[in-house]
C-alpha cells in the first residue's frame, strides 16, 4: 500500500471508488437482466459439454467438434419443437379436451363428495371443506366450461361417418350436456350469476382472448432476442482452450494466484459434481416414473411424456414430485379406458394407483438416487432453496428459478472457498 | 550436464564450494539436492512456449502436438525482483517452471532469516508436488532474483489433462515420477555422504 492511499483522503477515495463500481455494477446487472439468464444457460450449456468436446478432440480437431456438437443441439431442437407442434391439439381437439376434463373433474368430485342431484348436499368430508373447495372447482369450471359460440362449433364440429366414431360423438354429446347440467347446478347452488352467461348467452372470455394474441408477437420477439445469446454465447466459450481462465489469471496479483488456482478449482468441482448429480438424478427419477406409471397403466407414449416432463422438473427443488402429480392426476382423471398390469387397478381407483407410483418413484429419490448420486453436492438449507428459487423466479422468471441453485452452489463455493483459501495463504 | 548417480559425481554436483557453508547448514546440502536441476536443465533456451516447453524435464517425451496442448494450459506469470512467487507454511496449488531469469530457493532460519538453499534457472521446475496433490504445505520459499518469468501448471490443468489427454498425462505423470525418484535417491546419497564425511572428521 502506498502512503497517499493509507491517507484519510485515499480511504475516502477508495470507498467512494468502491461504492461508484458497486453501483454501476447493480445498475449493469439490472439493465442487461434480461440477457443475464439466457447468457448464463448459454454458459452453463458449455460448461456441461466441455469436457464432451475435449474427449472427440483426441480424434477430431476441436472446431469440427463443436460444429458437431452444434448440429446436434439443433436437431435436438428442431425434432422437439416438432413434436411439440404436433402435440398441440388442433382447435376442435382442444373443444373436446375441455369438455372431457371438466366431465371427468365433476364425476370424480361428486362420487368424492358423495353429492347429491342438487349438488348442494354430500357426505362428511364435503362439509367439512366445501366452504373452500366450491370456489376453487367454481373457478376451475368456469376455465374448462365451452361458451355458447364454443359450444356451437363443438356441436358442429361432431363426426358422425362410422357408427364407432358416431358413438364416441354421441357419448361427447352426453358429456358437454352433463357439464352443462352441473355448472347449472354450482350456479343455483352458490346464487352466481357470472357463470351461467359463459354456458348460455355470454362471451365473457372473447373479450380477453382477442387481447392476448395482440401483445404476443412482441412479447415473442423480446423474448427470442433476448435468448439468442445464449447460441452464441455457447459455440464461443466451446471453442476457447483456456485462453478465458489464463486471462482472469493474467489480471490477478501474483501474491493471489495460487489462491486464485485453488478457488477456481473448487468452484469447477462444485459445480461439476451438482451438474453431473442433478442430470443423473433427473434421469433416474424420469426413468422410474416412466416405469411405475406404465406398470400402473398408463400408456408408454404419455408414460414418456410425463417421465420426460418429470426429469427436466426436477432441476427445481420440489418441482419434479409436483410435476409428476399433476401430469399424472391430468391423466388419470382424463382416461376412459385403463389397461394396467396390476389386477387391482380399476378405471375408478386409477388415479389412487398414479399419485402411489408418483409417491414410489419420489421416495426412491429421496432415499435412493438422491444419497448416491447427488452426495453432498449440494448441501443447501431448504429455506435457502425456497428463498433463492422464489427470488430467481420473481426476478428473473422460470428460467431464473431453474436456473437459482446453480448459482447458489456457485455462490456459496466460491465464498467458502475465498474464505478457506485466503486464510491459508495469510491474505486474511 | 549429464548427473552421475556416484560419490564424487553427487559431490561435485551438490556440494559446490560456498562462502557460507557451514556444519549448520546442512539442511541446505539436502535442499539443493532437491531443487538440483535434472539433466540437461541448464542448457538452451527456447523461442516460444511449445519449443521452450521441450527443453523441460517434465515435458521431455512430449510430441509437438502435445506441446502445442500444454502450451495452451500454462499460465506466464512475471514477477519483480525480490519477490517471492511461493512462501514457506503456506499450501502449494501450482507447478513452476522457470523461463526466464533466476529465481532464489530459501528457507526461513534462526531469527527469521532466509537461508539461501539453491538457485534456479531455465527450464528448472519447482512445486512439482503441488501439480498432482493440493494442500501440501510447503517447507521453502522461492523469491525472483531479478526480474523473473515463469511458467505455471494448477493442479486442475493437470487433472484436466489426465482427464481429456491420458496418453500426453501419462507421460508427464511418468517423467514426474522419474524427477521426483531421482531427487530422492540424490538425498538420500548426499545424506550418506554427509554422513560419511561427519564420520571422517570424527575420526581425524
Amino acid at each position: 500500500m502506498t502512503a497517499a492511499s493509507s491517507t484519510p483522503a485515499g480511504v475516502v477515495m477508495k470507498c467512494l471508488v468502491a461504492t461508484a463500481a458497486a453501483a454501476i455494477s447493480v445498475y449493469l446487472v439490472w439493465g442487461l437482466r434480461s440477457f443475464i439468464v439466457p447468457a448464463f444457460v448459454g454458459c452453463l450449456l458449455a460448461y456441461i459439454c466441455r469436457p464432451l468436446v475435449a474427449r472427440l478432440e483426441r480424434w477430431i480437431p476441436r472446431s469440427v467438434a463443436v460444429g458437431l456438437l452444434l448440429v446436434l443441439f439443433a436437431s435436438v431442437a428442431l425434432v422437439g419443437f416438432n413434436s411439440v407442434r404436433a402435440a398441440i391439439p388442433s382447435e376442435a381437439a382442444l373443444l373436446e379436451l375441455r369438455v372431457r376434463a371438466l366431465y371427468a373433474l365433476n364425476r370424480h368430485y361428486r362420487a368424492l363428495m358423495e353429492l347429491d342431484a342438487s349438488w348442494s348436499r354430500g357426505n362428511r368430508l364435503y362439509q367439512l371443506i366445501h366452504r373452500d373447495l366450491d370456489p376453487l372447482m367454481d373457478r376451475v369450471s368456469d376455465v374448462l366450461a365451452l361458451t355458447p359460440d364454443e359450444h356451437a362449433q363443438f356441436v358442429a364440429s361432431r363426426d358422425r361417418s362410422t357408427d364407432a366414431v358416431s358413438a364416441r360423438s354421441d357419448r361427447l354429446l352426453d358429456y358437454e350436456r352433463a357439464n352443462a347440467y352441473a355448472t347449472e347446478m354450482r350456479a343455483g347452488r352458490t346464487g352466481r350469476s357470472d357463470a351461467a352467461p359463459k354456458t348460455i348467452g355470454g362471451s365473457a372470455s372473447s373479450a380477453p382472448a382477442t387481447s392476448v394474441p395482440k401483445n404476443e408477437p412482441t412479447g415473442l420477439g423480446n423474448v427470442l432476442s433476448a435468448w439468442i445469446i445464449a447460441p452464441l454465447i455457447f459455440p464461443f466459450l466451446l471453442w476457447d482452450t483456456g485462453n478465458i481462465k489464463r486471462g482472469v489469471l493474467s489480471a490477478v496479483p501474483n501474491r493471489l494466484f495460487e489462491p486464485t488456482l485453488a478457488v477456481l478449482a473448487d468452484v469447477d468441482e462444485a459445480l461439476g459434481n451438482y451438474v453431473r448429480g442433478i442430470f443423473l438424478e433427473c434421469c433416474a427419477l424420469g426413468l422410474t416414473v416412466i416405469v411405475l406409471i406404465s406398470i400402473v397403466g398408463v400408456p408408454l407414449r404419455w408414460a414418456i411424456a410425463i417421465g420426460i416432463f418429470t426429469g427436466a422438473s426436477n432441476v427445481v427443488p420440489y418441482m419434479g414430485f409436483a410435476a409428476a402429480l399433476v401430469s399424472g392426476l391430468t391423466y388419470a382423471l382424463l382416461a376412459e379406458d385403463v389397461h394396467s398390469m396390476l389386477p387391482l387397478v380399476t378405471p375408478d381407483t386409477f388415479a389412487v394407483w398414479v399419485v402411489a407410483a408418483v409417491s414410489l418413484a419420489e421416495l426412491l429419490k429421496n432415499a435412493l438416487y438422491e444419497p448416491i448420486v447427488l452426495g453432498g453436492a449440494v448441501k443447501l438449507h431448504p429455506l435457502v432453496v425456497v428463498i433463492g428459487v422464489l427470488g430467481g423466479a420473481t426476478l428473473f422468471g422460470p428460467a431464473g428459478m431453474l436456473l437459482a441453485i446453480p448459482t447458489i452452489t456457485i455462490v456459496k463455493g466460491l465464498v467458502a472457498s475465498s474464505a478457506r483459501h485466503l486464510r491459508a495463504y495469510g491474505l486474511m | 550436464m549429464t548427473t552421475k548417480l556416484t560419490l564424487t559425481g553427487l559431490k561435485q554436483l551438490l556440494l559446490p564450494p560456498r562462502p557460507n557453508t557451514g556444519s549448520a547448514d546442512i539442511a541446505a546440502i539436502r535442499a539443493r539436492a532437491l531443487f538440483q536441476a535434472p539433466e540437461g536443465a541448464m542448457t538452451k533456451r527456447g523461442g516460444n512456449l511449445a519449443e521452450f516447453l521441450r527443453l523441460v524435464s517434465l515435458f521431455e517425451d512430449l510430441g509437438r502436438r502435445d506441446l502445442a496442448r500444454v502450451a495452451r494450459i500454462v499460465h506466464e506469470r512475471e514477477y519483480s525482483d525480490g519477490e517471492y512467487i511461493c512462501e514457506e507454511g503456506r499450501p502449494g496449488a501450482a507447478l513452476f517452471i522457470v523461463r526466464r531469469g533466476v529465481v532464489e530457493v530459501v528457507r526461513r532460519g534462526a531469527g527469521a532469516q532466509d537461508v539461501p538453499l539453491a538457485l534456479l534457472e531455465p527450464p528448472a521446475s519447482f512445486e512439482e508436488s503441488a501439480a498432482i496433490e493440493t494442500g501440501v504445505i510447503r517447507w521453502f520459499s522461492v523469491r525472483a532474483r531479478g526480474p523473473v518469468s515463469l511458467l505455471a501448471l494448477g493442479k486442475t490443468d493437470v487433472d484436466g489433462l489426465i482427464l481429456n489427454y491420458p496418453v500426453l498425462a501419462n507421460k508427464v505423470l511418468v517423467r514426474l515420477a522419474g524427477i521426483m525418484t531421482m531427487r530422492l535417491q540424490m538425498l538420500i546419497d548426499a545424506e550418506l555422504h554427509r554422513e560419511s564425511e561427519e564420520r571422517a572428521e570424527d575420526k581425524a
